[in-house]
């Protein structure tokens, strides 16, 4: 960044009320030609919202929107769009049945025409991916691709279309350290080009490594601008969630029992284009264990947690669950052995949006007494279960009548813990169970494995989040390619061995 | 100005709306019928009248209003778990077949034994219908939509093969004039379902069958577990898998819930309307289709069902009576179009907001 | 929608009454001031170009022949079933004295109605139940229909001609066996290839029968449907089409040749007048070529003059009685011979007709 730059975007008093919620109050925001400026903040602090009126999904209240120093009103994404000012969302907007390349062409002037140039587009994809170190294959369809690799499609897509301005919704969520190193290299290369890069994240380590200024939000308000190179991780945290944050999070002394939970032998599967997504998996899990599988996300994680929970039929292996082996693609024989399962896609998988806290409190044991006597569900019992869980777990929620889809990110989450820890599992299999939580929800979150652990549940924690898993987990496997690269001590690891082994380098 | 999605319903609305949804309906009808020279007074009193209140009328409505209930119940018992039925039609027809089938078997039993076997027969036939796209879709992963949808077809050349193009148990052979003109059996007065009559007011049986059935389904769909499992699926697939929910034969039970209903329609047709198996006049009627209509005006709820089916049966009539040379078919269609457009559009009012950028900001 | 009649007549005929009935009793609605009230119930739309436009053209005709002393209404698209007796109430609340019910399939709740009204009279077209205050009528279609085929023989040049037929009943195969015979009288050797559509009126299905007889090679087309949606696909290729019902000549004047056709509004005038007068009465009217009630319609500008002369001729001879078309030598599809010379078919014969002719290439059991 060079002093004295021109602003490249400046947002003046904005306001957008949503009903029951004010998100954005009376911010001021300004972000500089060749700077990469963060937006810090917790959940709900109104980032997600201020992006969304900056590329032209919202409209603003109140307010006014300037590029370059000149006022603009943009009346939909395109409108941002060609004034220089691409968004990367933490929600991904593609089209699931196109191809990466078809996905590029929506949108813009390729697909005007009566045929698609895809042959151009391809190649032109391909070299933006080889120069920023994001593989894809531009022929791939988006609903093979892994969450992961979904998001390089959305960075990448934001750089075809030529973004000036480009602003990435908590981009590393998904990426191991390398990864998000080498997007750091990406992201300092456009902005010495002059691109500007609004990176909105809570993620206070990043946030230092990689921005030039930093913008704090919380409760929707702006609590201004600093220099990171003036500030500290401590400071900004404080600011952020108001109070000094607890970092670490060491489970209690070793309580691993001897018994094997979950014993997985020589597994192998498919992932949903038809490719080997596991190959030969032995892994053993032990009473009291939080195991953790660390990988970048798209090397076997969905479909080692899918195999597990009998959500996926497996091509060879065995799966056992204190010594039971499992029938192939039977969640119900799973959930009655006792496998609990918090699901990488928790609204819409893990729980039925529409429905009820009361009634997604009970999806596991729906069928069997006390919930349900001679085929009726007992009301009344799921009435008071749902008053206790909701207690016990602390969920936010205005009654048990609430629809879930209406909770927060955490509180969903917390249903799903409630549900799951509250029907006496012997293993858990956690997938990314902190992606996209606020700083609170993510503690709370990872206190329930921890407790889980110390009665003895054996815990399969999945999760593309080194730091989570080195947090937790008493053991640490390495997923790569849907092998097995490597299990270590939590005691042992190092942290640079460990990213080696997710970029498939080490034994 | 912009249309958002409500979060929450304030409960006042859920009685305005309605209310407001059905003056508008009234004045825009009235504004029709002054560009085309009606007076709109006399015209919206009449159909009123004629649908409801004339001495008589209330009767035909509940006529009318019996298989719009039940092909509305089979719609919306499907259509709870995203289950696309298009195939009412043709479950009415095979019910039909088979409650005649029965009451022509069984012609010289009493009526305690035809009825309820032609209400079984019609109930199953229809269930085994609706079953056919159920299982196509389970394990076959082949669209309802289309398939239950040319089943209709199908169902219609079995009933006018049954009839005109073959000797069939259902055809009559035996007199004269059947064979000049192909003509279903007749049933016999015992196998005629008991019409119930409260003052000059005249229940069909079947409409009976039909609140009964929607009781039956908002129990079902509320409190059992099968009802749970339906709500479930139908609102995530992913999340019914999850819970190790047996998914596909979820599917088969709903189609063939859903055609049973719609089969039961056909039996009632039999029993209570037709007494003889006419495949001219049943698929002319076109219930099945109707009863799309009255799900998605009810929306899915079924005891919802029972007043939309009253309402719209009511509206049927209502419509022929306004009908004549200077009052054609067509117009009296725009305005049945009308009112069902307010009411939905009333709907929408209720689930989502309108909003005005800047409208009031003027200080107070 | 319609008919089956001619069989009316002819129960009545087998059973000793006399055919334009007369045993049953005069009701006694009491002739009040003002216009009396008419009423016709129509299953398809008057729109439809064929039959229910035919039927309304007869209430036109009554409105314009008895003026100010009849008000006339109509109810169209009234399905079959219970629909049709509330529509038939209604009609009753609105004062009409006079209801005439235009499809078979009303039948039944006509009956009904008469039951359970004494003071209105009931006609219905087609059917054969009666009631002192219900009474039937319709018309003897083989002759004009054979007619009909006389035309489309002499217009066709290879002699293969198509019919669009709704369905498998006796009725319309005699008119499918009247229209070959009278093709083979003007082309020696010519045939008739039938597609059943199982529907009396569906424009669509009409269409779709019609394009697939087209490809099949027929070069000259005609139907037992209500629409004129043959003519339509017949006018897309330039075939030479005949109609039913109406004259529907407007619809493709070029390829016109001419269709079996009711004369419904002077039976409706007299009835309605007969209403009136107080002298109505129940009975089964069966109208035939001799008294103008069946014909045929205008011929079209492309029917030759020599075909025109053969048919009126021919028609002369029908009126006459001099000529009778299911007379033999009459073979059936196989060859084997059904009717000898010398022999001819009777009444009760064509009533239940369920065989083709030589030269008909179709199932007459229907698919």
């Amino acid at each position: 960044m060079t002093a004295g730059a021109a602003p490249a975007v400046t947002l003046r008093g904005i306001v957008k009320q949503f009903p029951g919620v004010v998100a954005n109050d009376h911010i001021d925001f300004e972000a500089l030609q060749g700077e990469i400026h963060a937006l810090l903040g917790e959940n709900g602090a109104g980032k997600s919202t201020l992006s969304n009126i900056m590329t032209g999904l919202y409209r603003p209240d109140q307010g006014e929107i300037y590029v370059h120093g000149v006022p603009v009103a943009f009346h939909a994404p395109r409108d941002a769009l060609a004034a220089g000012i691409g968004m990367v969302h933490q929600h991904f907007r593609l089209a699931a049945s196109f191809t990466v390349a078809e996905n590029f062409a929506l949108g813009t002037h390729e697909s005007r025409g009566v045929r698609l140039e895809l042959g151009g587009i391809e190649r032109r994809v391909s070299e933006l991916a080889q120069r920023y170190r994001m593989p894809v294959n531009p022929r791939a369809r988006i609903w093979q691709l892994s969450v992961g690799e979904r998001q390089r499609v959305e960075i990448l897509k934001a750089l075809y279309r030529g973004a000036r301005i480009l602003i990435l919704d908590e981009p590393t969520s998904l990426l191991t350290p390398q990864e998000a190193d080498n997007l750091f290299a990406t992201l300092r290369l456009m902005s010495a080009e002059g691109r500007t890069v609004i990176f909105i994240s809570h993620k206070l380590e990043e946030v230092m490594a990689v921005s030039d200024r930093v913008t704090i939000l919380r409760r929707g308000r702006s609590l201004g601008t600093v220099l990171t190179a003036a500030t500290t991780p401590r400071e900004l945290a404080r600011l952020m969630v108001g109070r000094d944050v607890v970092f670490s999070l060491k489970p209690e002394g070793h309580t691993v029992g001897e018994t094997v939970l979950l014993e997985l032998r020589e597994l192998y599967a498919e992932s949903d284009l038809g490719t080997v997504a596991l190959h030969g998996v032995n892994l053993q899990l032990h009473a009291g264990e939080i195991l953790g599988i660390a990988g970048v996300a798209g090397n076997g994680q969905r479909e080692l947690a899918e195999v597990i929970t009998g959500m996926r039929p497996r091509v060879a292996g065995s799966v056992a669950v204190a010594g039971i082996p499992l029938r192939g693609a039977d969640p119900r024989q799973a959930i009655d052995l006792g496998l609990a399962h918090v699901p990488e896609d928790r609204l819409g998988t893990g729980v039925a949006p529409s429905l009820t806290i009361a009634d997604n409190l009970i999806l596991k044991d729906y069928r069997r007494p006390p919930i349900t006597t001679a085929g009726l569900i007992r009301y009344d019992r799921v009435r008071v279960r749902a008053g206790d869980l909701i207690e016990r777990f602390d969920i936010k929620a205005v009654s048990p009548q609430t629809p879930t889809r209406l909770l927060s990110g955490g509180n969903v989450q917390k249903v799903l813990l409630a549900r799951e820890l509250s029907g006496s599992p012997r293993v858990l299999v956690a997938a990314s169970p902190t992606r996209g939580l606020d700083v609170a929800a993510t503690e709370s979150v990872r206190s329930l494995l921890l407790q889980a652990a110390a009665r003895g549940v054996g815990v399969l924690l999945i999760s593309e989040d080194l730091d989570e898993i080195l947090t937790l987990a008493d053991r640490i496997a390495v997923l790569y390619e849907g092998r097995v690269m490597g299990v270590v001590d939590r005691a042992q690891a190092d942290v640079e061995e460990l990213g080696l082994m997710m970029a498939g380098s080490a034994r | 100005m912009r249309i958002e999605r409500r979060l929450t319903t304030p409960r006042w609305l859920r009685v305005v709306v309605p209310v407001a949804s059905l003056l508008a309906a009234l004045v825009l009808a009235g504004v029709m019928e002054l560009a085309t020279g009606h007076d709109p007074i006399a015209t919206t009193s009449r159909l009123i009248d004629r649908g409801f209140f004339a001495s008589g009328a209330l009767s035909a409505t509940l006529v009318t209003a019996t298989p719009l209930l039940l092909t509305g119940l089979a719609a919306a018992a499907a259509f709870r778990m995203l289950t696309w039925n298009i195939g009412a039609e043709g479950q009415l027809v095979m019910g039909a077949v088979g409650a005649s089938g029965a009451g022509i078997f069984l012609h010289d039993q009493a009526p305690v034994l035809i009825i309820p076997a032609m209400m079984a027969a019609g109930g199953l036939t229809g269930a085994a219908w609706g079953a056919i796209p159920g299982l196509l879709r389970a394990y076959f992963n082949t669209n309802e939509i289309i398939t239950s949808l040319m089943l209709n077809y199908v169902a219609g050349l079995v009933i006018s093969y049954l009839i005109f193009d073959s000797h069939s148990y259902w055809r009559d052979l035996s007199t004269f004039t059947a064979r000049v003109f192909p003509q279903g059996k007749y049933l016999g007065p015992a196998a005629s379902w008991p019409a119930l009559g409260a003052g000059s007011l005249v229940i069909p049986f079947g409409f009976l069958v039909g609140v009964v059935s929607a009781a039956g389904l908002f129990v079902l769909y509320r409190y059992t577990r099968f009802g749970y499992e339906v709500r479930v699926i139908g609102d995530s697939r992913a999340a019914g898998r999850y819970a190790g929910m047996r998914i596909n034969r979820k599917i088969v039970a709903v189609m063939a819930l859903s055609g049973a209903l719609a089969g039961l329609g056909g039996a009632s047709q039999i029993g209570d309307f037709r007494h003889v198996l006419d495949p001219r006049g049943l698929q002319q009627a076109g219930y099945g289709y109707a009863g799309i209509v009255v799900a998605a005006l009810a929306q899915l709820n079924p005891l919802a069902v029972i007043l939309v089916a009253f309402l719209l049966g009511g509206l049927t009539n209502a419509g022929y009576s306004l009908q004549g040379p200077d009052f054609p078919a067509g117009l009296v269609g725009i305005l049945q179009g009308l009112i069902l457009f307010c009411a939905l559009a009333g709907e929408l009012l209720v689930r989502y907001r309108v909003r005005f950028r800047r409208l009031m900001v003027a200080p107070a | 929608m319609k008919r089956p009649a001619l069989f009316a007549v002819s129960v009545m005929a087998l059973v000793g009454l006399s055919a334009c009935g007369s045993t049953t009793s005069q009701a006694s609605p009491s002739a009040s001031a003002g216009p009396i009230k008419a009423a016709w119930i129509y299953v398809g739309p008057t729109t439809d170009g064929g039959w229910t436009t035919a039927h309304d053209k007869g209430r036109k005709y009554v409105e314009q022949q008895l003026g100010s002393k009849v008000q006339t209404t109509f109810k169209e698209n009234v399905p079959e079933g219970p629909q049709v007796s509330q529509v038939i109430e209604d009609l009753v609340r609105d004062g009409n004295k006079i209801i005439f019910a235009t499809s078979f399939g009303f039948q039944d709740a006509m009956d009904a109605a008469a039951k359970a009204h004494p003071n209105v009279f009931f006609e219905q077209a087609t059917g054969y139940k009666m009631e002192p205050n219900l009474a039937e009528y319709f018309g003897a279609a083989e002759d004009a229909d054979y007619l009909t085929g006389m035309a489309l023989g002499a217009a066709s040049k290879k002699g293969k001609i198509g019919f669009v037929a709704p369905f498998p009943i006796p009725e319309v195969i005699r008119e499918i066996n009247a229209v070959a015979l009278g093709a083979q009288a003007t082309h020696p050797g010519a045939t008739v290839q039938v597609v059943w559509t199982n529907t009396w009126f569906d424009p669509t299905k009409e269409k779709q029968a019609a394009q697939s007889l087209l490809s099949a090679g027929v070069d000259a087309i005609g139907q037992g449907q209500d629409s004129p949606a043959t003519g339509d696909a017949a006018k897309a290729v330039g075939i030479p089409w005949s109609g039913y019902d109406s004259d529907q000549t407007q619809y493709a004047p070029d390829i016109w040749q001419t269709a079996t056709v009711y004369n419904w509004g002077p039976y409706y005038t007299k009835r309605v007048q007969a209403a009136i007068d107080g002298t109505w009465k129940s009975g089964s009217y069966y109208g035939n070529l001799a008294d103008g009630f069946v014909d045929i319609a205008p011929f079209g500008k492309s029917v030759s003059a020599d075909a025109q002369a053969a048919i009126n001729a021919k028609k002369q001879a029908l009126i006459s009685g001099s000529f009778y078309e299911f007379a033999g030598p009459l073979k059936d599809q196989s060859g084997a011979v059904k009717v000898p010379s010398g022999s001819k078919l009777q009444l009760t014969d064509i009533l239940t007709m369920d065989w083709f002719v030589q030269g008909v290439i179709g199932n007459p059991k229907g698919a």
